[in-house]
């Protein structure tokens, strides 16, 4: 042991550190300088955004959180436990308190208030903007420890750490003001694992139990726990099936098992999930079956091997038959809930657009594209194979675990582009042990002697076993090293380069992917200074101020957290999306003619309508590109009333220029998008600069809302909803009256003009 | 540095000026009558003339009026009578003798009558207090002068977002006195020539009608001798294209910190403007296009702070944020802040937000042994050519943790302060606390930014070494306590 660490002091990377990295303490010291050193670079690099902006809650979900932690923060635990949020989901309402992750907005409060009684006055807001980067820190750690437990090798434990800390893949998530769950479930997902692999390595219940309590947190922190649920178990099921069933196991996993399903079972939101929905099926499976198995090594050595072969063909197959039986007939009967569409999805790619156009009209719920994985990961993308393949080589109960982590998580993230979020890990622990083999390997600078490779080797038992196949091993496991002092500086070079050119595109990804809040637009001036365009919170601000507390504001979903959050009034529908036929209720609004749509506006007591529109600005996220989802959503819910056909010209092309068909041009967004909007332009000149089509000169006409507030770029417009008329005629007549007493007027002033263009 | 000169002058004053208050106990202390009261009286006006100027958007009247004891009997208690309702809208009210400047001291005190019983008039009064007693027959001229708050109503009320906004405002075309007037007149100033309506009264003498008009002047009077308590209601309508800007809440924060050499000021608006609405809704078109061809209009647009010079890292958001839409502008001599909302704030509109700056300590701290002397503005509010009024103040100063025996004078009227008090305040690791002054105002306007607050106190070296040395205490607590806890053997196996 003794000279494997000395080994290991001489091949880390800085020759500082081979002088120095004798005794023990120095290492201890300097290890914890580095942690340190990448934690504070970890945070560093998320700060980006706040940097350029300021510091600022982004994009939509995050605004969610921090309304709910506002809440949280204000109105004590227990309130925010029973919340039930009447400014959402109008009318319908949203059991908030039940219905939510509460890890994220209990941590921010309890930090909150840690820091409000060490008397340092400190805005909620900023807590939750910094929350992200702060975790990214620990992350990093975690990704130390779960990597010391693979190899024996520190250096890979440190690279883990620094390739955790800055991989573009974990940042998309966690700039700062990305409050969203992932922002403390990622060192959650970590940390329980490098917990499992202790807990696994030990069989020790106290580990089990600390691994159980951070699922426990996982559990009230995000929705993707699910992966540690299935992931476990999953281990669990291979090492049996490799033949390793081990007491070590069995402790380790019945205790996980025992504690973290009673621990997930107090959350709202999980509840008796763990017990009746299929996804939860396998942890549970492989409990039972631990049993079985545990009971048989029992049988086995208690009665001779004849009988036991018949007693396990009989036994294990009878009961296994039974479980089967019991499940297959419990979901039949509904007490256990078959797989939900999202997870239906992660299987079937089309699923999903077929069947829940919700889920699929999510961006980051797409298949990711290929460069993605280069884009996100970086070298990390190659080096992941190689570490995985080294697992192999050793494989031992923990490396067991790398390699189903990284078979599922591949396949994940191919399928969903969110879950590259749960690869990360496993792309920086194996890519880190790959990288740590070659650098150990090639930066000793003493030319190694054979005594002490040979010692080194024996005193590690996975070398063994990798010895067993002679011709890999002579390719990969060098038996004495490199003598070379060319080929080591060529590799080492090398290395520093690969690694080098990985700082640089994580910083450049961050800086120029991930650090948009999309809430704050950012654009240049002639002259090169960056100009802010803020259309989004002047809009909100100006809704917050300027209308009833109570204005209910109808906007298509994605924008429901930013209406709460910002502007502080009630909404039809939000991010959470929990109910398809509202959400299609307002689809339908949006994409219906006016006489259908203010009935439903009326119904639902709707005072504003907020559209947004980037045909001024060339802004593409504007709700005109969005439009054809909501058409699906709405076709999923009323079929025979909105056609998705019918909002394409006869050559299927989809247009808003003149050739726009007649259901477009009279869809209560089309209205909406580009009322007006011709009388900013000299004749013949209306541009919508997104689609770069050619407006007709005259705007649409709307009669039944009227406009309320456009944001400077237009990229917001707010419609006020009009109230019925005094005279009870209906809107169109209405408007249409008044139009006729102006229209004369109008002729008379310019009637040449009118005549020519029509 | 002409600060200096001041500083030594201030100390001494505040020692008399911080006896003053304690002794009042509070420097709005009001005098409570009964209710059958009536002004002694004593006074004649020999000549008034009343200026009502309309010029910014809230109302300023002075009246300068000679006065003449009409009683045997030396007398030095002046009132001058109000409605109730006028009452809750002044602010500002000072006096000065016209005559002399040298001649201070003028206790002004809102006299308020007993609530239990039923009022039959609703005239209240401000006493004035001379300095000296006026004796028989002699004369004394009076420079009063006081601001009305919120007095202006649009009228229409609704106009269209391009069209121009006209006020009312109404008044008496006599002064009200509560002594008989020998001569007096009236005089209006409004910010432009377009009048289209106003009160016309009958002349006298060679006039024929009242008002004379002269541009953006009207002039009621002069009127022969008008008995105590005469009034002659009069309106007038003007043309006042520009915002009527009112912030209902200021809090304002001055915040001193010895360490850091600082000065931050943070300032928390809760403005709105209560001209005229919109009779419809809001067009960005129409509004774009104003902007380019006729810039003047009664929305709100744009602020201008102008700051103290070395004024730096300003500031400027608002519930969701930093506003993007902000300059800030140093020059050698000045810091100019300048805002614009994220939208333009029409009649009815409200628009909250927050404003802050750093300055250096050195601008506005003296230091003489353990005592120190604070000098800042008492508000220092956008600087509107059209003006702003402020209804309450709230003027909180933080000094540092174990500052002693703070003492405050200011320069603002007298009458507005309501109340002041010194509490503590925890932030930022405090042990004990900062000691807080806080001063609350009301119905104060723009023209008063270059009134002063002073404040003395007394902190010493001890209650500076105060916080390094708890931080560094507790700091080591922690690692002695951590690496006690490393010590300690908490495994079950005994070995």
């Amino acid at each position: 042991m003794a000279v494997g660490k000395g080994a290991n002091a001489g091949s880390t990377p800085t020759e500082l550190l081979v002088s120095l990295g004798r005794n023990q303490s120095t290492k201890t010291l300097l290890k914890v300088i580095i942690l340190a050193l990448i934690a504070a670079a970890a945070v560093a690099s998320r700060l980006f955004s706040v940097i350029r902006f300021e510091s600022i809650i982004h994009e939509f979900d995050p605004w969610f959180n921090f309304r709910a932690t506002k809440y949280l923060v204000a109105n004590g635990f227990y309130q925010f436990w029973d919340w039930f949020d009447d400014r959402t989901w109008h009318p319908l309402g949203r059991v908030t308190g039940g219905t939510l992750y509460p890890g994220l907005m209990v941590t921010s409060g309890v930090i909150y208030h840690l820091l409000r009684f060490l008397t340092v006055p400190v805005d909620i807001r900023n807590i939750c903007v910094l929350l992200a980067p702060a975790f990214s820190g620990l992350t990093a750690y975690a990704a130390y420890l779960l990597t010391n437990e693979m190899t024996t090798s520190s250096s890979a434990g440190l690279l883990a750490a620094a390739f955790m800390g800055i991989t573009p893949g974990y940042i998309s998530r966690s700039v700062a003001g990305s409050y969203d769950n992932e922002a403390i479930a990622i060192f959650l997902l970590v940390f329980t694992f490098f917990l499992w692999i202790k807990a696994l390595k030990l069989g020790s219940v106290l580990w089990g139990a600390l691994c159980a309590l951070f699922y426990g947190y996982m559990v009230a922190s995000w929705g993707g726990y699910a992966f540690i649920t299935c992931l476990v178990p999953l281990h669990a099921f291979v090492l049996i099936c490799m033949g390793r069933f081990s007491m070590r196991l069995y402790v380790a996993y019945t205790t996980w098992y025992a504690l973290g399903t009673l621990a997930s079972m107090q959350i709202p939101f999980v509840g008796f999930l763990p017990v009746r929905t299929s996804e939860h099926m396998p942890a549970l499976g492989i409990f039972g079956f631990l049993q079985l198995v545990a009971f048989l090594e029992y049988v086995r050595s208690a009665v001779p091997s004849r009988q036991f072969q018949t007693f396990l063909y009989v036994g294990l197959g009878g009961i296994f038959g039974v479980g089967l039986l019991g499940l297959v007939g419990l979901t039949a009967g509904g007490y256990i809930a078959p797989w939900s569409g999202r997870f239906y999805s992660l299987w079937d790619t089309g699923y999903a657009k077929i069947h829940i156009p919700i889920i699929a009209s999510v961006s980051e719920h797409q298949p990711t594209a290929w460069p993605a994985f280069f884009f996100d990961l970086n070298m990390l993308i190659w080096l992941f194979p190689a570490g995985v393949y080294m697992c192999f080589q050793k494989l031992e109960d923990e490396h067991v675990f790398i390699i189903v982590y990284a078979l599922f998580g591949s396949y994940f993230a191919g399928v969903m582009v969110r879950l590259m979020l749960t690869l990360t890990p496993v792309v920086c622990v194996a890519a880190a042990i790959a990288a740590s083999q070659l650098l150990d390997t090639y930066l000793q600078y003493n030319s190694p002697e054979v005594a002490d490779d040979k010692e080194e080797e024996s005193s590690d038992g996975a070398a063994k076993k990798a010895s067993k196949q002679g011709a890999l091993r002579s390719t990969s496991q060098p038996v004495v090293g490199i003598y070379n002092l060319l080929s080591k500086a060529f590799i080492a070079g090398a290395m520093t380069l690969f690694l080098l050119i990985f700082v640089q595109h994580c910083t450049w990804v961050t800086s120029n992917a991930y650090s948009s809040p999309s809430v704050v637009l950012a654009s240049r001036m002639p002259d090169g200074s960056q100009h802010i365009i803020d259309d989004y919170r002047e809009a909100y601000q100006w809704l917050r101020q300027n209308t009833k507390e109570d204005a209910k504001i109808m906007s298509w979903w994605d924008y429901g957290y930013q209406i709460g959050g910002m502007a502080d009034r009630p909404t039809l529908v939000d991010n959470n999306t929990w109910n398809n036929t509202h959400i299609a209720t307002v689809g339908k609004a949006m994409s219906s003619r006016e006489e259908v749509a203010y009935p439903i506006m009326r119904q639902h007591e709707v005072d504003y309508v907020l559209v947004v529109f980037g045909g001024l600005l060339g802004y593409s996220g504007d709700d005109i590109n969005k439009f054809l989802w909501m058409v699906r959503i709405a076709e999923g819910i009323w079929p025979d009333e909105v056609k998705e056909r019918d909002f394409f010209t006869p050559r299927g092309e989809y247009k808003v220029d003149a050739d726009a068909s007649e259901t477009m041009k009279n869809s209560l967004m089309y209205k909406m998008s580009y009322h007006n909007y011709a009388s900013l332009f000299p004749p013949g000149q209306a541009q919508d600069r997104v689609r770069s089509a050619r407006l007709p000169d005259q705007s649409p006409v709307l009669n039944s809302l009227e406009e309320a507030y456009t944001s400077e770029n237009w990229i917001i417009r707010i419609y006020k909803v009009k109230d019925l008329d005094n005279f009870g005629r209906d809107h169109a007549a209405a408007a249409s009256f008044e139009r006729g007493h102006k229209k004369k007027k109008a002729i008379k002033k310019r009637g040449p003009r009118v005549l020519r263009v029509e | 540095m002409k600060f200096t000169g001041i500083a030594a002058a201030c100390l001494s004053l505040l020692s008399t000026a911080c006896a003053n208050t304690s002794a009042a106990g509070s420097a709005s202390s009001k005098v409570v009558l009964p209710s059958t009261f009536k002004p002694p009286q004593v006074f004649n006006n020999a000549n008034l003339v009343h200026i009502i100027s309309l010029e910014k958007n809230y109302v300023k009247e002075s009246i300068n009026v000679l006065i003449e004891n009409a009683s045997p009997d030396p007398q030095d208690e002046y009132f001058l009578p109000f409605t109730s309702e006028q009452m809750e809208k002044i602010g500002g009210f000072e006096v000065k003798d016209r005559k002399n400047s040298g001649i201070v001291g003028f206790t002004i005190d809102a006299v308020e009558f007993d609530p239990s019983r039923q009022l039959d008039s609703d005239i209240q009064f401000y006493r004035i207090k001379l300095p000296a007693p006026l004796s028989p027959k002699d004369q004394q001229t009076l420079g009063i002068s006081f601001y009305y708050l919120h007095a202006l109503k649009p009228l229409p009320a609704s106009i269209e977002q391009t069209d121009k906004q006209y006020l009312t405002y109404a008044f008496s075309a006599y002064c009200h006195s509560a002594y008989p007037t020998l001569k007096q007149k009236t005089e209006i100033k409004l910010p432009s020539a377009d009048v289209p309506d106003y009160t016309k009264i009958a002349g006298n003498g060679e006039t024929k009608e009242f008002p004379i008009k002269q541009g953006s002047k009207l002039t009621y009077g002069p009127f022969p001798e008008v008995p105590a308590g005469a009034s002659s209601p009069a309106t007038v309508r003007y043309e006042f294209n520009k915002p009527v800007t009112h912030v209902s809440q200021l809090e304002r924060d001055v915040e001193v910190s010895h360490w850091g050499g600082n000065v931050a000021f943070e300032e928390r608006y809760t403005l709105f403007h209560y001209g005229a609405k919109l009779s419809s809704q809001f067009s960005r078109v129409k509004w774009a296009q104003s902007q380019y061809f006729s810039p003047q209009t009664f929305a709100l647009k744009e602020m201008k702070f102008v700051l103290g010079a070395g004024s730096k890292d300003a500031y400027f958001t608002d519930v969701i944020g930093n506003v993007s839409t902000s300059r800030f502008r140093v020059t050698k001599r000045e810091a100019v802040l300048e805002l614009k909302p994220r939208y333009p704030i029409f009649g009815d509109w409200k628009y909250p937000f927050t404003v802050g700056w750093n300055a250096d300590s050195s601008n506005y701290l003296k230091k003489s042994g353990s005592k120190f002397l604070l000098k800042v503005p008492f508000i220092e509010g956008p600087k509107q050519a059209e003006g702003v009024e402020y209804e309450h103040v709230d003027v909180r100063v933080v000094l540092p943790e174990g500052a002693e025996a703070v003492n405050f004078y200011t320069t603002a009227p007298e009458t507005s302060i309501i109340e002041h008090s010194v509490d503590i305040v925890r932030t930022y690791l405090d042990t004990v606390g900062r000691t807080v002054l806080t001063i609350k105002a009301r119905n104060l306007v723009d023209e008063l930014r270059d009134r002063e607050l002073i404040v003395s106190y007394e902190y010493s070296t001890a209650a500076a070494l105060r916080k390094p040395f708890v931080i560094f205490t507790s700091t080591m607590t922690v690692f002695v306590g951590m690496w006690l806890l490393s010590k300690l053997d908490v495994s079950f196996s005994t070995k």
